[in-house]
């Protein structure tokens, strides 16, 4: 078996390790233009081989790609006590390769359009040229994210997540001159030490419990110990007295690995640090916050699928229920054109990670990727609208650039219609967006109304009346939907009975667990507002970023000096246009099948329910690892469901955006003004919901407050206990030397001055004495040398008769003794 | 006929030594006292060549007599460029005078 991918993998990730080592020693001396083309030759590479393995994986078949994954190479770190192996290896799976290619890919045009951005932007930090640093930044980073992508071990991908995190408070605070990037830099930081900590608590877990960082071994360990009930399933562990026991450590293992991608993908509550991160440059918020990084924390979650508990799914569909929610609101009301798009960032993560925890793993990756194409486009087209306005990034200013900067505009429209799911609900016409969400929500759909399936509760009814009249009026099946065969056999007329899970894969387990149909059966099914949280913000979605896209592009200018300076240039839209086409057309035809086929591996345990949104065939449906969403008929099914309740959103979402913002901003201040609801929630929005207040109300200044504590008590009752003690004891001394008779006053000399004197002189006069041998004159040394000499020579020739003498004196009193 | 035996040899070195460390302990000429070190370096070579003669029946004893000269030589050089650098600092050579970094 040759290991020509895993190999190619891994070089590419070396690569840019490479370049940012001669940029860091070189740097300065490459200059200005050189030294970002060391940058995108070597992510350049990295691309090419991503591409490369990419197509390779694209052209072998099932077999072959289990084939590869199986032989990957491994290496043994090093050991952990004295069975306990840490392996370093490349993870050769669909997942990897499609996601390698996609950062490469995205990374590659980046470093393209930041080369023309920093044309246009000083370089100047702290007053000299960082312009080196910048782009040794960014293949840093690449370095970083590449090898978090591959990393066959939990361990490593948690070095190389503490790696990418160090890479983003680097260039957050790449103008570190000033205060508030230094600030957001550090903001980013340590909100991130704050999901890691829980990530390395994870990771003790799972190491204590599975015994194996690697990411196979843990989830094998962790279905049998689940099948068995043994383990993890059967700890309890005690924490200060607090007992914990049973699943709740499995869940909590789940949950503390979950944490990690918290911080990462700025979830709900650490999203706080995602917008204040647009102090960095544009490109690398495209790259960074956008793109790449915070999807590292849905492909952690992607690739610990197989060790959370139904419970933590739970805990994850939440939290990403509550992000997508409030980041979505706050959207609404920012004029910062990339502040609007950070939130809508936040919101989409939001999205993967609800996707995620309602077991929606490839329709939640399939988001993951559209959207990371999308995202990138929009950010570059941002940077393009800043550095062409005269680095004005308040839409408030904007207006009527469509003419000054068309293929900005349009391929930010193209971009506006992907995030608002742009299709035609029915058929298979639509951009990404459109696809991947559509498949979040399904699955949602089916997690709230037909759970648990048929097969395991028998005809479980919920209860869907209400919802039973938008079925009936929901348009017929298109080619989109799923038509299976006929499973249900019992459907009851009028009601929303569509969809129905199905038992494959049971005999696929090696552990031999029940069928997944008996787990799913004790999966809770959601609750109901987690189902139309997601669903209202979908119709959110389009009416902030097209009410982003108007202002800026259309409409009068509203400054004529930012107006006239507004320029394009080629270097910055030809990687817009490229990502443009990218979103349009690659999403859907590559990566889809790639991600049902690497789901397989998402869902070989007994504990997880994994759900695919959209399987044509079994054979599609990860190998028939998971549920599907194969039912009978047709027009029962959630896609079908979902058509008349978000499949128009778009229009509705972008027409009524239209309606308020046609004519700039004046409607929307009138409304404001009139209508005291709005202005209310308007004001809250403003404030981000006062998450940053509460933080630094609660936290920082109850840590404040303890500092304060602590400096009181400090002050007080530390230093009071110390000068007590130093006036005791000066006390004692003065008393002390009184009854020694060691007089306070000067030049008298008492008791304990003479004997530190005394002691004092005597080694002086031993010292003058011993010296005085030491003459310095040549003659007297050679005296001293030959009469030792002599003497020594002496003592060796009469030693006998020394020693007899002796000998004689000791035997005479021996026998005196006697 | 008094046959020389290895005694003999002895005796001579014996008062070759002393004779070189009386001219150490009593030249204050800084040549002198060079003088004095070759009488003691060569009585131990006189010594050597003897033993070797005369105990080990090898060349042994040869040998390192044949080092030892090379040594003094090496030892007289570098002496001798101490004095010259020490007459340029002083004016002379009369190692009492040389007692300024004894403490």
């Amino acid at each position: 078996m040759n290991h020509t991918y895993e190999i190619c993998l891994a070089l590419g990730v070396v690569v840019p390790l490479v370049s940012f080592f001669i940029l860091a020693v070189w740097g300065a001396a490459i200059g200005k233009p050189r030294a970002s083309h060391v940058a995108l030759a070597a992510i350049g590479i990295s691309a090419l081989l991503g591409t490369y393995v990419l197509l390779g994986w694209w052209s072998a078949d099932g077999a072959m790609r289990t084939k590869f994954a199986d032989y990957a190479l491994r290496y043994d770190w090093a050991v952990l006590g004295t069975h306990t192996p840490i392996t370093i290896g490349v993870k050769l799976d669909s997942l990897t390769v499609i996601m390698y290619f996609m950062v490469t890919f995205i990374s590659f045009w980046i470093h393209f359009f930041s080369i023309g951005y920093m044309e246009g932007h000083s370089d100047v930090v702290d007053g000299e040229s960082k312009y080196h640093r910048f782009f040794a930044y960014l293949s840093l980073f690449c370095f970083s994210m590449l090898g978090l992508v591959v990393s066959s071990s939990l361990l490593f991908m948690f070095f190389f997540w503490e790696l990418v995190g160090l890479c983003s408070y680097l260039l957050i605070g790449f103008y570190f001159d000033k205060k508030f990037a230094s600030d957001a830099g550090m903001k980013a930081f340590i909100v991130n030490r704050v999901g890691d900590f829980g990530f390395v608590v994870g990771l003790a877990l799972v190491i204590l419990f599975m015994g194996t960082f690697d990411l196979d071994g843990a989830a094998k360990q962790f279905a049998a110990q689940s099948h068995g009930e043994s383990g993890i399933f059967a700890a309890s562990i005690n924490l200060f007295g607090w007992q914990l026991s049973g699943t709740t450590v499995a869940t909590l293992m789940g949950i503390c690995l979950f944490c990690g991608a918290i911080g990462k993908s700025a979830q709900f509550p650490l999203h706080v640090w995602l917008p204040d991160a647009m102090a960095g440059p544009t490109p690398v918020s495209a790259l960074i916050h956008a793109a790449t990084m915070v999807a590292a924390g849905v492909y952690l979650v992607a690739r610990v699928f197989r060790l959370l508990t139904p419970d933590a799914q739970m805990f994850v569909a939440v939290i990403g229920c509550i992000t997508l929610t409030i980041t979505a609101l706050i959207a609404i009301v920012q004029t910062d054109i990339k502040k609007v798009l950070a939130y809508s960032t936040l919101s989409q993560l939001g999205y993967m990670i609800f996707g995620m925890g309602v077991g929606a793993w490839v329709a939640a990756l399939f988001h993951l990727m559209t959207h990371a194409f999308f995202k990138a486009m929009l950010f570059l087209g941002s940077g393009q609208v800043i550095e062409g306005c005269h680095h004005e990034q308040d839409i408030r200013k904007m207006g009527g650039l469509r003419k000054k900067m068309p293929v900005t505009c349009w391929t930010f429209f193209v971009g506006v219609l992907a995030i608002s799911g742009f299709g035609i609900a029915g058929t298979h016409f639509g951009l990404g967006g459109f696809f991947s969400k559509d498949e979040i929500l399904a699955v949602a759909y089916e997690r709230t109304y037909n759970w648990p399936p048929a097969h395991a509760a028998a005809h479980d009814e919920p209860d869907g009346d209400a919802h039973g009249d938008m079925h009936a009026a929901s348009l017929p099946a298109g080619p989109f939907h799923l038509v299976s065969e006929d499973q249900a056999g019992a459907v009851g007329e009028g009601q929303a009975r569509g969809a129905s899970g199905q038992a494959e894969g049971a005999s696929e387990h090696a552990t031999g667990s029940p069928a997944k149909l008996s787990v799913a059966a004790t999966v809770r099914a959601l609750p109901k507002w987690m189902f139309w949280l997601p669903i209202i913000i979908a119709y959110v979605t389009p009416f902030y970023m097209m009410r982003c896209w108007w202002l800026t592009f259309w409409g009068k200018p509203r400054d004529q000096h930012v107006y006239d300076h507004a320029h394009e240039m080629w270097k910055m839209y030809v990687p817009l246009v490229v990502l443009a086409v990218g979103t349009v057309f690659c999403s859907y035809l590559v990566f889809r099948p790639l991600l049902a086929d690497a789901a397989k591996a998402a869902s070989d345990s007994s504990m997880i329910v994994a759900i695919d949104g959209e399987a044509h065939s079994v054979a599609d449906a990860g190998g028939g690892a998971m549920l599907t969403l194969t039912h009978a008929p047709a027009e029962r099914s959630p896609h079908h469901a979902l058509i008349a309740i978000v499949g128009f959103a778009w229009v509705i979402g972008i027409g009524f955006a239209l309606l308020i913002y046609r004519n700039g901003f004046q409607l929307a201040d009138r409304l404001r003004r009139n209508f005291l609801p709005i202005r209310l929630a308007h004001t809250a929005l403003k404030e981000k919901l006062y998450f940053d207040h509460v933080y630094d109300n609660l936290i920082v200044m109850g840590i404040r407050l303890i500092g304060v504590m602590a400096y009181a008590f400090d002050k007080i009752i530390v230093d009071g206990l110390v000068n007590l003690t130093a006036v005791f004891g000066r006390f004692v001394g003065s008393f002390a030397g009184r009854q020694l008779d060691m007089p306070i006053r000067k030049h008298d000399v008492g008791l304990v001055d003479a004997l530190v004197n005394g002691i004092a002189g005597v080694c002086y006069d031993i010292g003058s004495q011993i010296r005085r041998p030491q003459s310095g004159r040549i003659r007297t040394y050679v005296m001293i040398t030959a009469g030792t000499a002599a003497v020594v020579l002496l003592m060796v020739l009469f030693f006998d008769q020394i020693d007899g003498g002796f000998d004689a004196i000791r035997r005479t009193l021996f026998v005196a003794d006697r | 006929m008094l046959a020389v035996g290895l005694n003999h040899y002895l005796v001579l070195s014996a008062l070759i030594f002393s004779l070189g460390i009386l001219c150490m302990t009593t030249k204050r000429n800084a040549i002198g006292i060079l003088i004095g070190v070759e009488l003691v370096l060569n009585a131990a070579n006189v010594n050597l060549v003897a033993f070797s003669k005369y105990q080990t029946g090898s060349v042994d004893g040869q040998i390192v007599a044949v080092f030892v000269i090379l040594l003094a030589a090496a030892e007289a050089a570098i002496a001798i460029a101490i004095f010259m650098n020490f007459y340029n600092t002083v004016r002379t050579i009369d190692v009492d005078r040389g007692d300024e970094l004894r403490w």
